[in-house]
């Protein structure tokens, strides 16, 4: 069955239940032991948000009992910034002025050293939409020489065939993140102006092709800021419900992506406020106990730091969102503004960590190993 | 009966030809420290501690578990699996893990599922065959299944290890009906794995016959995690040795002071 076209994937049903929660709806839907869309739809209401530090204690149990008080950590590496989608609010829009480029061998492995420096086991690999000028055979090249290095290397690129994705776990993938960004048909027409990835359909089911083919991880999620967020983040659970009933064995992880009002460039039509972001994490923790949740660097440290452990498992940590922003350390400066987001938290592995581990929680570099994935020959 | 069972509440159990005096076995993960695992290992008495493959960090000693417990005396480094979804990939982390650890122990677990955990019993039968041949002592973490607890040990597995309740549930023994029938045909050593919360739960596993129990998110998640790792030791010890002591019979019914057949023994008018 394919996910696109759904009837399931209407969020005017829960919308509903959202709409007529009061607080001791609220009070039972904190409280439930088998949680589900219904409670979701509750759990991100107005009403809920009133019962904030409530809903924290809660999340921070159901985290502590799933992850224990340790948080994984990855680092994204951007090895291609060309790009032929015109999405509104990517800072890698084909219509956007900004300097293209794609690492060369060398230039990928000085960033994988670099990170490596860092003492990052996990990486993710992130590229612009399909192009003649980053293709997915560079892309492979680039998974393959990621794996002689790191112990988890996952993707977040463009929406490939399944033929495509199982090339690519061959060459040492072990998953991939791609977000439908909204799942608002009308919205996600205006905002992907031209390019593959305006077909919605095709990207819908992208996460089920990919483990379909044999990729054990799909990170999902929703763009916020760009269309209602509680119609967007019914329709994700409804998506990620559907993903776990058909790939059994395979892992979801859901990260919670904002354009940030005060960050410049796009501006979001529907803001989401940090208090709103909170709320969101923590329902979803809530409904969804033993999946991991992501954050990434979009965020400020007081955030990143107040949330981590009380919901979210999973952090990336000292981001470059510019390609080559490891090692060419020299051009950061030159680079400001050009990459695909604005690191709002740019402190170093070290830094991180220690603010971590000042919470009682315990920073995690390495939590997979290649011996898992088959033998590679090349 | 259980092998390696013997009386008195120091008296040493056995897996293959290794003796072992602690009846707690520690998983290492969930900590918020590598210093704070530690001290719990140390609080726990514990011998025999798991370490997954995958939290081995040998370029970064400051994120590797294994290191650090390595050099604790008196402490046997057990391998798990954990990570594994399936038969070929546990035994490839087994190979690896004695390679780096010289464990003659692997702790196998394979749960194709990341998000519920529950073990395969399929695959774990599989990887279980081919370990035993590659001359591991296997321990495998199991569903609390009686037929694939002998089946385990038919094919030489050193103990079984059936879950008490989901990993990190703290639901403790939901599965005590199953865990008792396989504790009572097991001719190897019965380790209750997974889903303890609560010394107390820990100590009944022992009194019902188990010669181990495993806990990992009880103590990890604790506000004093050494102190939890002693309070389990001593629970451990305690219902031990009050199933060595010989518990009291169960009754539904209170025994009668002035017994209804004491006619019988009255003499006829």
């Amino acid at each position: 069955m394919s996910a696109a076209h759904s009837a399931w994937l209407d969020p005017g049903p829960w919308l509903e239940v959202s709409a007529a929660s009061d607080a001791n709806k609220v009070n039972a839907a904190i409280l439930c032991e088998r949680p589900g869309v219904a409670e979701l739809a509750v759990l991100l209401s107005p009403a809920a948000g009133k019962y904030l530090d409530l809903m924290a204690h809660r999340a921070q149990l159901i985290t502590r009992r799933h992850f224990g008080k340790t948080i994984s950590l990855y680092a994204p590496l951007y090895v291609s910034n060309h790009c032929a989608s015109g999405c509104l609010y990517c800072g890698f829009a084909s219509d956007r002025d900004v300097p293209r480029r794609r690492l060369q061998k060398d230039e990928l492995l000085a960033e994988i050293l670099a990170l490596k420096q860092k003492g990052l086991e996990e990486v993710l690999l992130l590229t612009g939409e399909r192009s003649d000028k980053a293709d997915f055979g560079y892309l492979l090249d680039c998974v393959s020489a990621a794996s002689a290095h790191f112990s988890s290397v996952t993707v977040e690129s463009f929406s490939m065939t399944e033929g495509e994705y199982a090339q690519l776990g061959q060459a040492g993938c072990t998953g991939i993140t791609l977000y439908q960004e909204t799942y608002d048909p009308a919205v996600y027409r205006k905002m992907h102006r031209w390019g593959f990835k305006r077909d919605y359909a095709w990207r819908l089911d992208a996460p089920a092709r990919a483990l379909s083919a044999g990729l054990r991880t799909a990170g999902v999620g929703v763009l916020l800021g760009l269309a209602d967020p509680v119609a967007d983040l019914l329709c994700l659970f409804r998506h990620i419900q559907y993903l776990r009933k058909t790939f059994w064995q395979a892992g979801i992880l859901v990260s919670f992506p904002r354009i940030c009002p005060q960050n410049g460039g796009y501006p979001p039509s529907q803001p989401v406020q940090d208090d709103l972001l909170a709320q969101i994490i923590f329902a979803f923790r809530i409904c969804l106990p033993d999946v991991p949740l992501v954050l990434s660097t979009r965020e400020k440290p007081h955030f990143r730091d107040g949330i981590a452990g009380i919901g979210i498992s999973r952090m990336s940590v000292a981001s470059k969102t510019t390609v080559g922003g490891y090692s060419r350390a020299g051009d950061g400066a030159a680079q400001d503004g050009q990459g695909q987001f604005d690191v709002m938290d740019p402190r170093s592995v070290e830094e991180f960590c220690e603010a971590l581990r000042k919470k009682g929680l315990c920073p995690v570099l390495k939590n997979w190993d290649a011996a898992f994935q088959p033998p590679r020959f090349s | 009966m259980n092998s390696g069972m013997s009386k008195g509440i120091n008296s040493a159990w056995k897996l293959g030809n290794h003796a072992f005096e602690s009846r707690l076995l520690i998983g290492t993960g969930k900590f918020s420290s590598v210093e704070i695992m530690v001290a719990a290992v140390r609080a726990s008495g514990a011998q025999l501690v798991t370490v997954a493959l995958r939290r081995f960090n040998r370029e970064r000693p400051s994120d590797d578990l294994y290191g650090p417990l390595s050099g604790l005396p008196g402490v046997t480094i057990v391998p798990n699996t954990s990570g594994a979804r399936n038969a070929e990939e546990a035994v490839r982390a087994a190979l690896l893990g004695r390679e780096l650890s010289g464990s003659p122990f692997v702790k196998l677990e394979i749960h194709p599922n990341p998000h519920h955990l529950m073990p395969d019993p399929i695959e774990t039968f599989e990887a279980a065959r081919e370990l035993v041949k590659e001359g591991f002592l296997v321990l495998p973490y199991m569903p609390a299944d009686p037929v694939l607890a002998k089946r385990l040990e038919e094919i030489g597995c050193a103990a079984v290890m059936p879950l008490g309740s989901a990993i990190g549930s703290g639901h403790g023994l939901r599965t005590r009906e199953m865990l008792e029938i396989i504790i009572r045909d097991s001719n190897v050593p019965v380790i209750v794995d997974a889903g303890l919360r609560s010394p107390s739960e820990a100590s009944l596993a022992m009194e019902m016959g188990c010669e181990a129990v495993l806990v990992n998110s009880a103590i990890a998640a604790a506000d004093n995690p050494p102190a939890m790792a002693a309070a389990f030791a001593m629970a451990v010890r305690a219902g031990y040795a009050a199933r060595e002591a010989g518990l009291m019979s169960k009754s539904d019914n209170a025994v009668p002071t002035s017994p209804l057949t004491a006619f019988l023994k009255e003499e006829t008018p």
